[in-house]
């Protein structure tokens, strides 16, 4: 974990969450601290149930910890109203999910142009811009196919363009590869390296595959609930 | 505004569901519209009549008792009135038809003057008020009985025992808001008729209609008339026109409780349709809704976006079954079925009342589904993706 802090995009300080099931207290994350900088590409993984879900939660917002603080770019997230939250989000955040999540009403462009509805920006600039993100992944010919018309690589690259459309501070990836045959993984893993690289982007990405991992810059290993270390030869071998 | 492209193609990603919805509330608003038709077409009618200042002069025990005929002249002496018609409802068969058309016997010279908003060409009114046995006809029965200048309108007489051999004269026309359907003959003819039978009722009016000099005179010239009459053997009741028509609804029983009553029925029934498709509709996104809320679209935002598709779908009904129901009966001839329906219309009014109400059922139909689409648990929506 990185010592120098005042660059720090991402700061969980001595976090801890855990869910209530009956009368029963469940710890998944127990006082963590984790400092990530800015232009950072992090990978997580741990098993199933070890808490990487609900760090990104904790990192985008949609959860709040049971004790200590999530700081993203310098904003407390706890100090922030559910509705205020929601602003930040769009205004801070990008999301890569695993199972794309693109609006099937939508075409390509306007999935993209999807979070920039939020901003004060006008119907041309909304438009511009989502056509620089689509021929940052590469389709910009596809911008008028609807999502049922794309194939899975091609659906994650229109996400990966609509998280980027409103330029955010920070990109969270959940398992981006985990629904895609090896090339579309590996087309994805490029896209996100070329993002981190060219753009400086900050990206935490949640992986279960060793291969995607080693695309990061660093590697988070969560075991029940803390960060252990770990060699990714020995989680490669391990699988 | 800019989300409306959106809201659009959410109502249509499901297109059979959502005409099926559109199509019940469609359904539903034709009926109830039609409804309140048959209340709001009389309003708007009377209402359009009162221009003309007539007064229902009727016996005191009302449409049950009858008037000497000498009344007409009397009434017509009272300050204030303009125009005098007796109006005598006949109500006899029409051949072997057993379904009764409104006939009456009046005065032929002043019958156009106490209902001036009745039109007739100056050849054919001189022709019946020169034929003793002749008669006018409205253009609506003429055209769904097929009658033309001379034909032979035999009537049995069914509350007397007289039979009138009728011949049309002359085929009036008038306002939408006018009964058109109505045949008039000669009182004398009428009165002769059953005096040469005897009949003991002979010389008597069922009501005289008046016309009166202006609407502010109406008050005092209704006075005059029952103060007039007070001491007689036939005290008479005079009532406006609105009044008189009003005092027909009254007879059909509490019509507007049932209608309302109807009506409220079919809107809740709607509404639980329509809310059951929102809240499927809901259902099925929810993982979409939770990524919009991910993205950072608000509560308010979601919850506007899911009532504008209810709301759309509601107008899409309501632009189908109440529009449509205007048009409908607009367009088809309903007088070539029975003359009596000739003055049925949708007015404006109710057909924009229905299209209002179908839109508050849209936005009803979709609070709670709405509701529940703004506050999806993001963390959850999306599973373990976020």
């Amino acid at each position: 974990m990185s010592d120098n802090h005042t660059d720090a995009v991402v700061q969980l300080l001595n976090v801890s969450k855990g869910f209530t099931r009956g009368s029963q207290e469940i710890p998944v994350l127990t006082n963590t601290t984790l400092h990530i900088p800015k232009g950072d590409f992090v990978a997580v993984m741990g098993p199933s149930g070890s808490g990487k879900s609900t760090l990104l939660n904790l990192c985008a917002g949609l959860d709040r910890p049971t004790t200590g603080k999530v700081i993203v770019n310098d904003q407390d997230l706890g100090q922030l109203s559910e509705a205020g939250l929601s602003r930040w989000r769009s205004e801070n955040l990008g999301f890569i999910f695993q199972m794309f999540n693109l609006m099937p009403v939508l075409t390509a462009q306007e999935n993209v142009e999807l979070p920039l509805m939020l901003t004060p920006l006008s119907r041309a600039e909304r438009r511009k811009q989502a056509e620089t993100s689509l021929r940052i992944v590469g389709l910009a010919d596809r911008a008028d196919h609807y999502p049922r018309q794309l194939s899975g690589g091609q659906e994650q690259r229109v996400a990966i363009a609509r998280a980027l459309a409103n330029d955010p501070v920070l990109l969270l990836a959940d398992e981006p590869t985990g629904n895609l045959d090896a090339t579309s993984a590996q087309e994805v893993l490029d896209l996100l390296d070329s993002l981190n690289e060219q753009f400086g982007t900050t990206i935490i990405m949640v992986t279960h595959d060793p291969k995607a991992a080693r695309r990061a810059k660093r590697l988070l290993h969560l075991e029940k609930g803390t960060f252990v270390q770990a060699d990714i030869d020995e989680l490669e071998h391990a699988r | 505004m800019k989300f409306l492209p959106m809201i659009f193609r959410n109502v249509f990603r499901n297109k059979i569901r959502s005409l099926f919805t559109a199509a019940s509330i469609a359904v539903s608003l034709f009926l109830v519209v039609t409804l309140y038709s048959l209340i709001t077409a009389q309003e708007e009618s009377t209402d359009a009549n009162s221009q003309a200042n007539r007064v229902a002069v009727l016996h005191e025990a009302g449409l049950a008792g009858n008037l000497p005929i000498s009344y007409v002249n009397r009434i017509s002496r009272v300050p204030g009135v303009i125009h005098t018609i007796p109006m005598s409802w006949f109500g006899g068969n029409y051949r072997e038809e057993t379904t009764q058309f409104p006939q009456f016997a009046t005065d032929a010279k002043e019958l156009f003057n106490v209902y001036p908003e009745l039109t007739i060409p100056a050849d054919e009114l001189e022709a019946w008020q020169n034929d003793k046995t002749g008669c006018v006809v409205g253009a609506l029965i003429a055209r769904n009985k097929g009658w033309k200048i001379g034909s032979k309108i035999p009537l049995q007489g069914n509350i007397y025992p007289a039979n009138l051999e009728l011949t049309v004269r002359g085929i009036y026309d008038g306002p939408p808001t006018m009964d058109r359907g109505w045949v008039l003959f000669h009182f004398d003819y009428f009165d002769e008729s059953l005096k040469k039978l005897n009949y003991p009722n002979s010389g008597n009016a069922g009501l005289v209609m008046i016309r009166a000099e202006s609407a502010a005179k109406m008050p005092e010239v209704m006075q005059a008339i029952t103060a007039a009459f007070e001491s007689s053997d036939a005290p008479v009741k005079p009532m406006t026109e609105k009044d008189f028509a009003a005092s027909f609804m009254e007879m059909m029983g509490n019509v507007r409780g049932f209608i309302r009553m109807t009506s409220t029925a079919v809107v809740l029934a709607l509404l639980c349709v329509a809310a059951n498709t929102m809240a499927m509709s809901v259902r099925e996104r929810t993982r979409e809704i939770a990524l919009l809320k991910a993205i950072g679209f608000n509560q308010s935002t979601i919850l506007g976006m899911f009532l504008a598709e209810s709301v759309t779908i509601g107008v899409l009904g309501g632009i189908l079954g109440a529009l449509g129901a205007k048009l409908l009966f607009y367009s088809v001839d309903l007088s070539s079925i029975d003359a009596g329906l000739g003055m049925f219309y949708i007015p404006w009014r109710t057909a924009l009342w229905g299209l209002a109400l179908a839109a508050v059922v849209g936005l009803l139909s979709g609070l709670i589904p709405a509701w529940r689409a703004a506050h999806v648990s993001v963390i959850e929506g999306l599973r373990k993706v976020v």
